[in-house]
């Protein structure tokens, strides 16, 4: 086995090119796609003619005191242009006592843009015309927001075992998602590597040797696994120490779990292998079927998009969905191992599969 | 003795090998020849344990191979048609994988490395990548890859198709030198006549599959021995000319050249008389007549019909 191994590693530092340009694309890919998928909505805000800049900065600070929008202070004609253009869906006019909303189109971002800006400025109006009616205006506004810092009646949400409701992190799915995909085709590629062997005749002629075939196709396993687990393992670890992701605290898990997930794609491509006759369909038909995996299991969209049947029972034979879907739930969730058993299970399953036939009909194909 | 009894290979259908029975003394260097799609290299793949034959049986010093090959294994070394090479390394790192795959290791394997890269001429460049070299640089790796164990029996697939003279002619020095040298028995395939002639003792001669002739080169000839070899230089091509002589009595076959015709003819006294007058009915000029005795090409195209390139 060893020398198999040897030799395709031999091979990679002549060319280290396609390794290293799979884990930059994974890297790139979840800071473009993770910076877009910052779910908070962002609004322009511009003073109207005639009011003063810091009174707009008030307005805009009591604006902020909400989570779901982010106002930002802009040119009135970049606000409005962004309007016009549809890069943002309204943009806000302040002004001394009132507020004007710019909008293209009319759309439930609108809507809430509306609320909250509404209930905004109908609560600091209320506290202001409350002021004029008290001695102190500064001890009345201290006493209103302790008053509602310790309400006598709270609204909360919780998880069934009363935990803090967790925010899901749409950065941390997607780099999971581009992380494990981009794998794919490093994988891939060196398991083709075995066909491109078996045409050559290089292949024949280990047959030939005290080599076994055990020990033939070990060593370019082995070595294929080995390539993407370092590859997703390098990207995660980049991601956790430099980029600074939290990854969770079962960042072992994690690494497990992508161990898993190498295995099963290295059977996955055994069995496209098996199924394909040369190394150049191979290289025609794999980058063609493993891009549709992360779309049909809706790695790229929020949880629950995908609702269609079919679509779902698909995606219960590709192993990037399970891969991900335990992987969101350590680090997201911070799941053990029985909550993560089932997808695990599955990943384990398709492995076991695909290896089996995919050997089996490589073998067959020798007749 | 590394023998093929009655071997037999059929591929969905279509019979590739059909009853192929040779042999291998010891120390000999035998000539497997035939044109391209003859069946050559489906009889090495039987013969080396790389196929399993549909029927017959491979023998090594009489005890069948076909069931358990580990002990044929051990002694060939088959060097394959195709460039079964990895261009990414270079020559040095491809026989630095064939000699560890074959479990040699430390000194002996670099003496060996070393010695075979001697033998071919390459220890200057063997540091260079494969993809860089020339074809018949690559040809010449592939048959040291084939050797780093030091088989008894070597099986050559047309080690020299598509190079230049100068590494072809490397090539089969280095078949000499194996052969004559270091005693190691060669099979060696090819339809290149001329090579099979210089190199080997035996010949086979295969074409659709079967065995149709086989022995010595001379014995091999005098299959033609009443016959004579009639090269025709014309001043131009004429096919009813070839067709006429074709239906002449004493001509057993009529090959078309770029130059002329080549007619295979039983000795006969009254032949060129005719061949003269044949050429005047059609208005051909004949430039030169050659007379000459039969080559393994000519035994090929008097069994068969046609020529080896064909």
């Amino acid at each position: 086995m060893n020398p198999v191994f040897m030799a395709q590693w031999m091979k990679e530092k002549r060319s280290p090119l396609m390794v290293l340009l799979f884990c930059g694309l994974s890297i790139i890919a979840t800071l473009l796609f993770g910076q877009s998928a910052d779910s908070k909505l962002k609004i322009g805000a511009f003073p109207a003619s005639g009011v003063e800049a810091d009174t707009a900065e008030e307005w805009l600070e009591v604006l902020n005191a909400n989570d779901a929008i982010e106002f930002i202070m802009m040119d009135e004609r970049k606000a409005r242009s962004e309007v016009n253009e549809g890069r943002t869906d309204a943009a806000i006019q302040l002004m001394e006592k009132d507020y004007r909303i710019i909008a293209s189109i009319d759309n439930p971002n609108v809507q809430l843009v509306g609320q909250i800006v509404h209930s905004a400025f109908m609560e600091e109006l209320q506290l202001r015309a409350a002021e004029q009616f008290s001695n102190d205006a500064k001890a009345f506004r201290e006493g209103v927001e302790s008053f509602l810092e310790n309400p006598p009646l709270a609204v909360g949400v919780q998880t069934p075992d009363g935990k803090d409701l967790i925010e899901y992190d749409m950065n941390l799915q997607l780099l999971f998602t581009f992380t494990l995909f981009l794998a794919c085709f490093t994988i891939g590629y060196k398991i083709n590597s075995i066909t491109m062997e078996k045409v050559s005749g290089i292949w024949s002629r280990m047959i030939l040797s005290p080599v076994r075939k055990s020990e033939m196709y070990m060593g370019h396993l082995m070595y294929s696994s080995l390539i993407g687990f370092i590859q997703i393992v390098t990207v995660f670890l980049l991601f956790r120490y430099i980029v600074g992701f939290d990854l969770g605290g079962r960042f072992g898990m994690l690494i497990i779990v992508a161990a898993l997930y190498t295995l099963t794609i290295v059977a996955f491509s055994m069995l496209l292998t098996g199924i394909l006759r040369t190394p150049e369909q191979f290289n025609m038909v794999f980058p063609s079927v493993i891009p549709i995996m992360p779309l049909i299991s809706g790695a790229y969209m929020p949880p629950g998009t995908i609702t269609n049947q079919f679509l779902l029972l698909v995606s219960e034979v590709l192993p990037l969905k399970h891969a991900v879907d335990a992987m969101v739930k350590i680090s997201i969730y911070d799941a053990g191992w029985p909550d993560v058993f089932l997808p695990l299970a599955k990943l384990s399953m398709i492995g076991v599969i695909c290896m089996g036939v995919g050997i089996n009909l490589m073998e067959r194909r020798k007749g | 003795m590394l023998e093929a009894v009655e071997l037999r290979k059929v591929f969905k259908g279509k019979t590739a090998v059909d009853h192929v029975s040779l042999y291998l003394d010891e120390g000999e260097s035998v000539g497997l020849l035939g044109p391209n799609g003859a069946g050559k290299s489906t009889t090495i793949s039987l013969i080396s344990s790389l196929l399993a034959p549909s029927s017959g049986d491979v023998r090594l010093n009489g005890n069948s191979v076909i069931a358990k090959p580990q002990q044929l294994r051990e002694v060939i070394g088959v060097v394959p048609q195709e460039i079964a090479l990895y261009e990414a390394l270079s020559a040095y790192e491809n026989l630095k994988f064939f000699g560890r795959i074959y479990r040699l290791q430390g000194k002996q394997l670099e003496m060996k490395i070393q010695e075979l890269l001697e033998v071919i001429g390459l220890r200057d460049r063997q540091k260079e990548l494969i993809k860089t070299y020339s074809g018949g640089m690559k040809r010449r790796v592939n048959i040291a890859a084939a050797l780093m164990h030091d088989p008894k029996f070597v099986i050559m697939d047309e080690p020299t198709v598509g190079i230049d003279p100068q590494s072809r002619n490397h090539i089969l020095e280095t078949v000499r030198l194996l052969n004559r040298e270091k005693g190691t028995t060669v099979l060696y395939t090819s339809h290149y006549m001329e090579e099979v002639e210089q190199l080997c003792s035996r010949v086979y001669i295969m074409d659709h599959g079967r065995i149709i002739a086989a022995g010595t080169t001379e014995e091999l000839r005098r299959i033609l021995s009443g016959e004579d070899t009639l090269l025709l230089q014309l001043d131009k091509p004429d096919e009813k000319l070839a067709q006429e002589l074709r239906e002449l009595e004493p001509v057993r076959q009529v090959e078309e050249m770029d130059s002329g015709l080549k007619l295979i003819v039983t000795k006969q006294s009254h032949l060129l008389s005719e061949v003269v007058q044949a050429a005047e009915r059609h208005r051909v000029q004949i430039i030169n007549i050659h007379v000459q005795t039969p080559t393994l090409e000519d035994v090929f195209l008097h069994l068969t019909g046609r020529t080896l390139r064909d």
